[in-house]
């Protein structure tokens, strides 16, 4: 640890942080554009320039340095005994000097110089670096009177248009591309004022290569102006009329964090939110653009019954009633219970709650999105499980780790039952012509869905669950990590939160369930699920609980 | 009359100097052989040091202290030769490359052996197409002959030597530019520190050293330290001397060009004033000076006034100016300053990298605002500032005198200041070219004044009489704090 005196504080650093970090450590704004906590450093907005004070020989005491340095590749280390400045700090810095002040506007004056200013039609306007910092540290007059440089507009690839107008040339969006992706899509045209972030191009400008990789996305979010904005949400929203939620991403076990951003009609945006351990501050487009069967209008919102072999709308009660009847009349040995691994930990240990104390049947299965790709990228991984909860779920209903979501241990076990109940919850789930006829094979069978999938299609009752964002909950992911999803939107028509069905069910059937919140099952699972034993939702919070950990 | 004293230039004129036989009839390669039969690496080091060479690229920094930063163990090390030659007014390193391209050789294998480097690159400038060819037949007979390649000379001594041309940007003159360049990279300098002598070609250690630098290491090793520090001029007999303890000695290549009757490459002891360098190119050609750039373009301007000034790198610090390349352009009373600095600024705004905001954006913006000043549409407004202020016990329509007020000249040497300060000597950009622009657009300006304000008054470029367009000394930034040097005082 170093210790260093910034501004007036005196503050305990770790060795190699730099002057951004300490000082945000420390809720010290310092301005910056180019850097990014997750990128290498080229210095090159000048933009956090600081003062940090050296000791003069000739003078005998410790005056500010002749230059400022860049608060990002300036960084703390411990002094030796002989090096202490005024005899304890290892480093002094200041950030609030008039010289540093001066020197932010100047730098300011000098970014808005070319920038077109058209925050009313930007996208970014609202949550731009641009504007904050002009709106904290820039000057209120431009003096600029030549002639702006309009680069043209830019189609670089599936979901980023490049307004190169707004761009600063921070190049984060390069980095990103060479470091964590890995791909190396990007790079500057041109030289001097006209530079200008590109795609590979022939002569003719066609391109030679899009910004098409599985993290594109990315350097829209890092792009600290308006320049780098995504297909998906140009023109959707003011930023600050939607509200936001912290929530998982359900793509696949990774689990990125996510923030969820919302209004009244749906979901219109998700960002990746920093996680040390998980996925940095990155994640993957299937993830940021799979959102959109949340707002879908073909979800499931009314349960449905089959009538004469066809599905029709029905009640609650009606539907609800009629599983209660065909439980109670079946033998508990064929009844199958099939859990998803779509769902959070919650929904699954009531649904094994509900198999094991209520209909007292030991054939429960887990269902889930069949197995994808893999992608590894020199800094981030896309698993090849496409469901966020597959360790939760297996944990939750006491399953191994054989514990089949596909293929033949599952359509096996289900295979002579003549009830089952099944939950699957994924956005798309394609049924095997195998498990077709496995399923068809049962006398009567639940489906709790969000869409009429090919197991809803095959189904006798349907009843209408919810997705990630319209409950809470958590998932566990592939390392271990308890995580916790937050409702933000309400389900569409008469969908209920997947645990209220649950309950519902097992009240009817006699069962002793009794929960108002997702938390109270948390809580009991904490006393119930090996390993789970912190993983209450009051200590998640945030950050998440790795339950390998202990 | 100074004379000229020809060291690295001695043999440039003999015919086929270019080639191996000629070059060894000249002691060619003689003492380099001196060199490693006679002393260790390390005392070539302390040679260098007590020497006072100092880079003769731009920066002036001494070459011993550059050397004793290199690590010695990490592996391998490099040795960059910067033969980028692109300041404007500078043309001393061609002609070595040109004509006499194996005393480059042999100061690189002086240099690696000293450093214990084995692979060395010279980045030529790309429009040097003929001293690229002339340098790569002389690697190639340098091998042929074992000073190059494998244990040469039996001594168990290896060094590669290779050629590498630029692509024609000034910046990769700048000596992590060149690296990244080097490296196959944009050409944009890096952040510094690290330094390149700790990380620098490959992440590894590197020593840069320009064409002249290295041509000066066979000399000093032939003849020795004494000898070389005999050579410069001794300090004491102007009243503004840089101290003793910061001695530039040695020769130095000056490129005198623009308005002199015998424009060239001198080479004269270090320490001579700009009058005795006019004087030695054959006088001015027209009537008078007007102006001197003493460092390639890059460098502030000087007047008239300040001819007394010595060339070297310590004292035109002290004038707020630099020795820089050691490019020399004397201007006339015919010429426009504004024009020039119009000339100079394309130049820049052109050649930014466009790596750091300030440069970017600063440098174009520099050029702009000249180029409306030279287009005759500068601003100018007169105002009627208050006699005294509200505190004072002035009142409304108090008011004083008529008052000009250029605002675009304000807006110059305010944006040129934000790249980089002239006053306090910082900047705020990644490289020294925030320097390269903001120095000359503020020397120019403040030092003539009068015809900038000529040029937006009449709305044309007006070419004043010297005297008129010149500032008096007792109004010039850099005459007036020549005589306090700030950098060996220690403040209050």
């Amino acid at each position: 640890m170093a210790f260093i005196k910034l501004n007036d504080l005196e503050v305990e650093v770790e060795d190699g942080t730099n002057i951004i970090e300490a000082a945000r450590q420390h809720d010290i704004e310092v301005p910056h554009y180019c850097y990014h906590p997750g990128l290498t450093r080229p210095a090159n907005c000048r933009m956090c320039l600081v003062e940090p004070h050296v000791f003069f020989p000739p003078a005998g005491k410790v005056v500010p340095d002749r230059q400022l340095a860049t608060g990002c590749t300036t960084t703390v280390r411990t002094a030796p005994p002989d090096r202490k400045l005024d005899g304890k700090y290892d480093f002094i810095v200041r950030t609030d000097t008039p010289r540093v002040k001066k020197a932010r506007e100047d730098i300011l004056e000098f970014l808005l110089v070319h920038h077109p200013l058209d925050c009313p039609v930007c996208d970014q306007a609202g949550e731009c670096d641009l504007q904050d910092f002009s709106y904290n540290h820039g000057s209120g007059k431009s003096r600029y009177l030549e002639v702006k440089n309009v680069p043209p507009k830019k189609d670089l690839g599936p979901d980023v248009l490049l307004y190169s107008t707004r761009c600063i040339v921070c190049t984060r969006c390069i980095r990103f591309c060479d470091e964590v992706a890995g791909t190396g899509e990007l790079g500057l045209i041109h030289r001097g004022s006209h530079d200008e972030i590109d795609i590979p191009r022939d002569h003719d400008e066609n391109p030679l290569r899009l910004l098409d990789n599985k993290l594109a996305g990315n350097v829209v979010d890092i792009c600290p102006v308006g320049a780098l904005i995504s297909k998906d949400f140009l023109f959707k929203s003011r930023p600050w009329f939607m509200k936001q939620v912290n929530s998982v991403c359900p793509g696949c076990s990774v689990g990125c964090n996510i923030t969820v951003d919302y209004k009244e009609d749906g979901l219109y945006r998700i960002k990746p939110r920093f996680h040390e351990d998980i996925n940095q501050h990155w994640m993957c487009d299937d993830g940021r653009l799979g959102y959109h069967y949340v707002n879908s209008e073909d979800r499931l919102q009314i349960p449905m019954k089959r009538v004469d072999g066809e599905l029709v709308p029905t009640s609650w009660a009606d539907a609800l009633n009629l599983i209660v009847e065909k439980f109670s009349e079946t033998d508990p040995e064929s009844i199958a219970v099939i859990g998803s691994a779509q769902g959070t930990n919650e929904e699954n240990y009531l649904l094994g709650k509900l198999a094991r104390e209520v209909l007292k049947t030991e054939s429960i299965g887990l269902f889930g999105r069949e197995p994808g790709e893999e992608h590894k990228f020199p800094q981030f991984t896309i698993d090849a499980d496409k469901n966020p909860n597959t360790r939760g779920a297996r944990d939750m209903l006491k399953l191994g780790e054989d514990a089949s979501l596909t293929g033949e241990a599952l359509w096996n076990g289900i295979a002579n039952v003549k009830v089952a109940y099944l939950v699957n919850g994924a956005p798309e789930r394609p049924l095997d012509e195998g498990a077709k006829q496995v399923l068809e094979a049962v006398d009567f069978l639940v489906v709790q869905d969000i869409f009429e999938s090919d197991v809803a299609q095959l189904a006798d009752v349907v009843l209408p669950g919810v997705t990630f964002a319209e409950k809470d909950g958590s998932f566990t992911n592939a390392k271990g990590w308890v995580q916790r999803i937050h409702r933000a939107v309400d389900p569409p028509g008469e969908a209920r939160v997947d645990w209220e069905i649950i309950q519902q069910l097992a009240k009817r059937l006699g069962g002793e369930m009794d929960y108002h919140f997702a938390g109270e099952i948390a809580l009991e699972i904490a006393e119930n699920v090996p390993d789970y034993q912190d993983a209450t939702h009051q200590n998640i919070g945030a950050g998440g609980v790795n339950i390998e950990r202990g | 009359m100074v004379q000229e004293r020809r060291i690295l230039y001695e043999h440039l004129d003999v015919p086929d100097i270019n080639t191996f036989d000629v070059f060894r009839q000249y002691d060619g390669y003689k003492r380099f052989e001196k060199t490693i039969k006679e002393h260790q690496p390390e005392e070539i080091c302390d040679m260098v040091t007590q020497s006072g060479l100092k880079g003769r690229g731009g920066a002036g920094f001494s070459t011993g202290l550059k050397w004793s930063f290199v690590p010695r163990d990490i592996e391998p090390r490099y040795l960059c030769c910067n033969a980028d030659e692109s300041e404007p007014g500078t043309f001393s390193n061609r002609y070595v490359l040109e004509k006499n391209p194996h005393l480059l050789i042999e100061g690189i294998l002086i240099c690696c052996y000293a450093m214990g480097i084995s692979t060395a690159y010279v980045y030529i400038r790309g429009e040097f197409t003929l001293g690229k060819r002339m340098l790569d037949a002389a690697i190639e007979e340098a091998y042929r002959h074992g000073y190059l390649g494998k244990n040469i000379l039996g001594s168990g001594f290896d060094l590669d030597v290779y050629s590498h041309p630029g692509a024609g940007a000034y910046i990769c003159g700048e000596e992590t530019g060149l690296i990244e360049s080097l490296e196959g990279k944009r050409g944009q300098p890096r952040v510094k520190p690290p330094f390149p002598a700790v990380e620098g070609l490959f992440h590894k250690p590197t020593v840069v050293q320009n064409v002249e630098t290295l041509c000066n290491l066979p000399f000093l090793m032939g003849q020795g330290v004494e000898w070389y520090t005999s050579i410069g001029r001794t300090y004491g007999d102007t009243r503004f001397d840089p101290p003793q303890s910061d001695p530039n000695t040695g020769t130095k290549l000056y490129c005198i060009s623009g308005d002199v009757n015998k424009p060239g490459v001198y080479e004269l002891d270090l320490g001579l004033t700009a009058e005795e360098l006019i004087e030695v190119a054959g006088g001015v050609k027209g009537e008078r000076v007007k102006a001197v750039i003493p460092g390639g373009s890059s460098a502030p301007i000087l007047t008239h006034y300040e001819l007394e000034c010595r060339l070297d790198f310590t004292s035109l610090t002290l004038w707020k100016s630099m020795l820089g390349s050691g490019g020399i352009i004397v201007m006339n009373e015919t010429r426009n300053i504004v024009d020039c600095l119009l000339n100079i600024m394309k130049f820049y705004a052109h050649e930014s990298c466009g790596q750091c905001t300030p440069c970017r954006w600063g440098t174009p913006w520099v050029r702009d605002i000249v180029q409306r000043i030279a287009d005759g549409e500068g601003r100018q407004t007169t105002i009627q500032r208050p006699r005294f202020g509200i505190a004072e016990g002035g009142r409304w329509g108090d008011t004083g005198e008529m008052e000009e007020v250029y605002e675009d000249l304000d807006l110059l040497e305010s944006v040129a200041n934000n790249i980089a300060n002239v006053d306090t000597m910082t900047w705020n950009t990644i490289c020294v070219f925030g320097i390269a622009v903001s120095w000359p657009a503020v020397s120019y300006l403040r030092k003539f004044r009068p015809e900038f304000e000529a040029a937006i008054r009449e709305g044309k470029l007006v070419t004043l009489p010297v005297e008129e367009a010149t500032v008096p000394p007792e109004e010039n930034y850099a005459y007036q704090q020549r005589i306090v040097p700030r950098l060996f005082e220690a403040p209050a």
